[in-house]
């Protein structure tokens, strides 16, 4: 099955064996995309279809990808409140991000707000509440540069910098939160790497 | 002092300023112990001319002296560094504990704040009644002295609105505004 599995995979690159002599080639399979229209990788990833799972295997998770792009907004900036909703549950994440200052607090209430409807309609999430935050991360988006002017003639570039935001929502309870590391537990980590490394060129 | 300019062979020049710098550094100390040091024939130039001292008589001081000097970063900070200061703890963001559900429309509130769709909700009302009072006196300074009463559909004034300015407002009294 294997060898048929890598001539599968082989055979879509010859287009004369799938297609008959003397047709047109069908434009629909072709992907044309220019740079306006790329799709990035995290909206890729809720396309991801699992093979049906066996009647003994636990129920996996729902997972549901949503992103915003070009948001205007600075990243490190963003950052502070995507490191806020990390491992929170949806409500508990909405709650907080509703009564912050910040701008990017209302963006990514309307992203978490969005993901949430998806995966009541789309991804077969049963109760809405019932999602917790993964994943929350930003990124850099397409930067611009521009003049500011300060007195006497003089003037500086500035950066008109925007960012993306990427949130993963899993179906379930939110994981409970990891016990911090004490000094004990360094100490004996430490005492156990000692311990395992081996003399070489002795006795 | 005496300097001595080596000749003019480039690979010789090399060599001879790397062993003058191990002896100037003490790292090639037999050399003067013996013979004299293998050079071969240069230049000696007087001393002072080319290693001018420090201007002796005062006068004005330079520009370099008088110069207040600032701080300025020595070295630029790594990115581990600046995640350490940027991620501190006392950075992030905390989460607020403060945050209820408001008990007349279930929208979430702060304990300390009114609730902003209450809010938002009486605030509307007002403005149309501050609409039909606008067109009831029908200009700017025509406040009356008199107290204002608003009442709702079907609703009669009272003894105790006597004398009290009544604006009319054609719908049913919403359940919050209470009626004395």
């Amino acid at each position: 099955s294997g060898a048929a599995w890598a001539r599968g995979l082989l055979s879509w690159a010859r287009p004369e064996r799938w297609l008959p002599s003397g047709s047109l080639f069908p434009l629909s399979c072709l992907h044309t995309s220019t740079s306006l229209q790329r799709i990035g990788k995290w909206e890729k990833k809720n396309r991801i279809v699992y093979p049906p799972q066996l009647p003994g295997e636990p129920r996996r998770p729902a997972e549901i990808y949503h992103c915003r792009r070009e948001i205007k907004y600075s990243k490190d900036k963003m950052w502070y409140l995507a490191k806020l909703i990390k491992g929170m549950s949806i409500d508990q994440a909405l709650a907080q991000l509703e009564f912050s200052d910040k701008k990017g607090a209302k963006v990514i209430k309307e992203v978490l707000l969005e993901a949430q409807e998806m995966a009541v309609r789309k991804h077969n999430v049963e109760f809405k509440s019932n999602l917790h935050i993964a994943e929350s991360q930003t990124g850099r988006g397409r930067y611009v540069k521009r003049l500011r002017c300060h007195g006497k003639g003089m003037f500086g570039m500035m950066k008109i910098s925007r960012c993306h935001y990427f949130v993963k929502l899993v179906e379930g309870p939110p994981p409970p939160p990891e016990p911090p590391r004490t000094g004990f537990e360094q100490a004996k980590e430490y005492v156990q790497q000692l311990r395992n490394r081996t003399l070489v060129h002795t006795l | 002092l005496l300097v001595l300019v080596p000749s003019p062979l480039p690979r010789l020049r090399a060599l001879l300023q790397r062993c003058w710098g191990r002896l100037e550094r003490g790292l090639w100390p037999g050399v003067f112990g013996g013979q004299s040091p293998p050079w071969g024939p240069a230049l000696a130039v007087q001393g002072p001319a080319l290693v001018p001292q420090g201007i002796s008589d005062t006068g004005t001081p330079s520009l370099l002296e008088s110069v207040v000097w600032m701080a300025a970063p020595k070295q630029r900070r790594t990115i581990e560094v600046n995640r350490c200061r940027r991620r501190n703890p006392s950075k992030l963001i905390e989460i607020k504990r403060n945050i209820d559900v408001c008990p007349e429309c279930g929208n979430l509130k702060q304990k300390h704040v009114l609730c902003g769709y209450c809010y938002a909700k009486v605030k509307e009302e007002t403005r149309l009644i501050r609409m039909e009072i606008y067109k009831k006196e029908g200009g700017p300074f025509n406040a009356p002295a008199v107290e204002t009463v608003v009442l709702y559909e079907g609703e009669k004034p009272t003894e105790k609105d006597e004398g009290k300015r009544i604006i009319e407002r054609a719908k049913k009294r919403p359940s919050w505004f209470v009626q004395n």
